[in-house]
C-alpha cells in the first residue's frame, strides 16, 4: 500500500475533500459513481454507487421461458456473452437432465475461449487508457478484439448479442469454414498478445503506474468475494475449469495462471498469460472437433424442467458467473438469480483504494475489468 | 455402469461425507440436509442461522471461507427462503444453506460479521425483497434510488408493466398452449 509521505499533516490541521467522480465520467466503464474523500493528493475513504444501469433483469428472466431467457443473458455481460450464455443453459440442462452432444459441447468451450480472448482484448485497451497511454493500446487491442467479433458475426448473426447457445446444444452448426477461420483468429491473436506485451507489460512508465497499487491480500480477496483475475492475482489458484471441471476442460492441458503481489500490475499480467492460455485450449478444441449433431435427437418444442434447484457456475473471463435457478416445474424459472463476478469483485474496491493516490483511484477501478450491465443487472 | 452413473454415485457420497462433516461442525444447532441437482443443501432455522455460518466457517476441516453468493426467493404464502452458497478453498466442497422466513417475519442476522461479502448482497437481497438483516453496518439501498423503502420489486406480487403491443391489429402476447 503506498505509504502518505505528507509532513504536514501533523503540522496543521487539514480538511478533507469530497469528490465526486461518475456517474457520467469515461473512466468508470460505464455508469458507476464513486465519491472519494480525500485528504490532499490521498484518498481517505471511497463509497461506491451503483444500480444506475439496473433493469430488474432477474424479475424479467422469471417471465420469460427457458429459451427466451438466453438473449436476457447476452444483455447483462456484454462483453462475455457465450460465458453468460452458458451458465445459463447448463443450469437448464442440469434441471432438465438434458444431454448435450460432443461437438456441441466443443463449439461451446471454443466460442467460450474466444469470448474471454476478445473480452480480456477490451480489457487491456480500456486499462492502458485508463493507465495514460492513451490510445495506443486501445487502438490495437480493438483490432484484434474485432476480428473475434467478426467471426462471432460469422456463425451467429449478430456483433454483440449471439444467443446461440441453447438448452442441448447449439442454435445450429458452425459454417464450413470455421476451422480456417478460427486459425486465421488465432494467429492475429497471437500477434496482438505480442503487441500488448511490448506496449504494456514491459513499459516501463506502465509499471511505474501500475506496480504495488491497489494491493489486496489473498485472505481479504476470499472474504471480500472476489474471483476470477483480481483473486488469482492474489496468488489464489482458484479457477472454476480446474477446480470443477465442467465441458471438457478436465481433458485438456493448461495451466492456472496466479500473480504473487495482488497488485494492479499482477492482476493485468494475470490477464494477459490467461489469454496464451486460451489460445492453447482453443488449438486443442480444435484438434478434437469431430462433425456430429449439436442438438439432442429428441428435444421438445417446449422446454420444461421438473421442481428442484441448482446453483450453475462457470469461469467467465471477470470470475465466478453462476445462475441460481430454482423451478417449480414448468417452462420459467421460478426464481432466477444471476451471481455477477464483477459486483462481488466491486465490494473489494473500497480495501483496494483506501490509502493510494487520487490518480491510482482510476488505474485500480480499472484493474477490476468492470462491466455495469452485469454489476446491476 | 455408464460414466455417468459412476459419477452420480461419487456425487452421493461426498455429500454423504460434506453432511457428517457439517453435522459434526454444526452441533447444537438443529440442521437438516436435503439433496439437490448438484450441491448439498442444509436447512438451518433463523435463529440459529450466523451462529451455524460462522461454525462452518471457522470449522478446522471444513472451513466455508467464500461466500459465493446470497439471495432470496419469495415463495408467496410460505414466507421467504434466504439462501447462502459456501465455497471451501482449501477442501473444495460445495454447500448450500437455506433458512425459511415466516411471512410474518422477514428478519434474519446480518452475516457480514462472517463474510464481508455478504454486505452487497445483503443489501439487495433487503431492498428486493424486504428482508431484514439485523445488524447490517450499512442497510441503505444499494440499486435502487435511496427514498424507495416500500417497494419490492423481486417479489411474485409486484407487477410487471403490461407488454405493449406496437404493430399489427389486435396482435398480442399469448403463451404457447400447454
Amino acid at each position: 500500500m503506498t505509504t502518505v509521505p505528507f509532513p504536514h499533516e501533523h503540522e496543521f490541521e487539514t480538511q478533507d475533500l469530497m469528490i465526486n467522480m461518475g456517474p457520467q465520467h469515461p473512466s468508470t466503464h460505464g455508469v458507476f459513481r464513486m465519491v472519494l474523500q480525500v485528504d490532499g493528493e490521498v484518498v481517505r475513504d471511497v463509497v461506491p454507487y451503483i444500480g444506475y444501469m439496473h433493469r430488474g433483469g432477474e424479475k424479467l428472466a422469471e417471465t420469460m421461458d427457458f429459451r427466451q431467457g438466453i438473449g436476457w443473458m447476452d444483455r447483462t455481460e456484454y462483453l462475455a456473452q457465450h460465458n453468460a450464455e452458458l451458465s445459463y443453459v447448463m443450469a437448464v440442462e442440469a434441471l432438465a437432465e438434458l444431454e448435450v452432444p460432443e461437438r456441441a459441447q466443443w463449439i461451446r468451450m471454443i466460442l467460450c475461449e474466444l469470448n474471454r480472448l476478445s473480452s480480456h482484448f477490451m480489457f487491456t485497451g480500456a486499462f492502458g487508457t485508463d493507465a495514460g497511454i492513451f490510445g495506443t493500446a486501445f487502438v490495437y487491442s480493438f483490432r484484434e478484439r474485432e476480428v473475434i467479433l467478426d467471426l462471432f458475426e460469422e456463425i451467429s448473426g449478430d456483433r454483440l448479442m449471439y444467443a446461440y447457445f441453447r438448452p442441448g446444444g447449439l442454435a445450429w452448426d458452425v459454417p464450413d469454414n470455421f476451422a480456417r477461420r478460427v486459425a486465421e483468429v488465432l494467429k492475429s491473436t497471437r500477434q496482438g498478445i505480442k503487441d500488448m506485451d511490448g506496449l504494456l507489460t514491459e513499459n516501463e512508465i506502465f509499471r511505474a503506474r501500475t506496480v504495488d497499487i491497489g494491493k489486496i491480500s489473498a485472505a481479504d480477496a476470499i472474504d471480500w468475494g472476489c474471483t476470477g483475475p483480481v483473486l488469482r492475482a492474489s496468488g489464489v489458484p482458484l479457477d472454476l475449469r480446474r477446480t470443477e471441471p465442467y465441458l471438457y476442460y478436465d481433458q485438456l492441458d493448461f495451466d492456472i495462471i496466479t500473480g504473487t503481489n495482488g497488485d494492479v500490475y499482477d492482476r493485468f499480467v494475470v490477464r494477459v498469460e490467461e489469454m496464451r492460455q486460451s489460445v492453447r485450449i482453443i488449438e486443442q478444441c480444435m484438434e478434437r472437433l469431430r462433425p456430429g449433431p449439436i442438438l439432442p435427437d429428441r428435444l421438445p418444442r417446449m422446454l420444461r424442467t421438473p421442481p428442484g434447484e441448482v446453483y450453475l457456475r462457470t469461469e467467465a473471463p471477470r470470475g465466478e458467473y453462476g445462475i441460481y435457478m430454482v423451478s417449480r416445474g414448468g417452462n420459467r424459472p421460478h426464481r432466477l438469480k444471476i451471481r455477477s463476478s464483477c459486483f462481488a469483485n466491486l465490494q473489494a474496491l473500497r480495501d483496494m483504494t483506501i490509502g493510494s493516490y487520487v490518480a491510482d483511484a482510476v488505474v485500480i477501478l480499472g484493474s477490476l475489468d468492470i462491466v455495469l450491465c452485469e454489476v446491476d443487472r | 455402469m455408464t460414466q455417468d452413473d459412476a459419477a452420480a454415485q461419487d456425487a452421493e457420497a461426498l455429500a454423504a461425507t460434506i453432511w457428517t462433516q457439517v453435522d459434526r461442525a454444526l452441533s447444537g444447532v438443529s440442521a437438516r440436509p436435503e439433496p439437490s441437482v448438484r450441491d448439498l443443501i442444509v436447512h438451518i432455522p433463523p435463529d440459529e442461522l450466523v451462529r451455524g455460518l460462522r461454525a462452518l466457517k471457522h470449522d478446522a476441516a471444513l472451513a466455508f471461507d467464500y461466500l459465493r453468493c446470497l439471495t432470496c426467493v419469495d415463495n408467496e404464502d410460505d414466507g421467504m427462503d434466504v439462501v447462502y452458497h459456501l465455497y471451501s478453498i482449501a477442501g473444495r466442497y460445495n454447500l448450500t444453506v437455506k433458512t425459511q422466513l415466516p411471512p410474518d417475519n422477514l428478519a434474519v442476522d446480518s452475516a457480514t460479521g462472517v463474510w464481508r461479502a455478504a454486505d452487497w448482497y445483503e443489501r439487495e437481497a433487503q431492498e428486493m425483497f424486504g428482508v431484514r438483516f439485523r445488524g447490517h453496518p450499512d442497510p441503505r439501498n444499494l440499486l435502487m434510488p435511496e427514498e424507495i423503502t416500500d417497494s419490492f420489486p423481486l417479489r411474485k406480487d409486484h407487477p410487471l408493466a403490461e407488454i405493449e403491443v406496437l404493430q399489427g391489429e389486435g396482435v398480442a402476447y399469448s403463451e404457447e398452449p400447454a
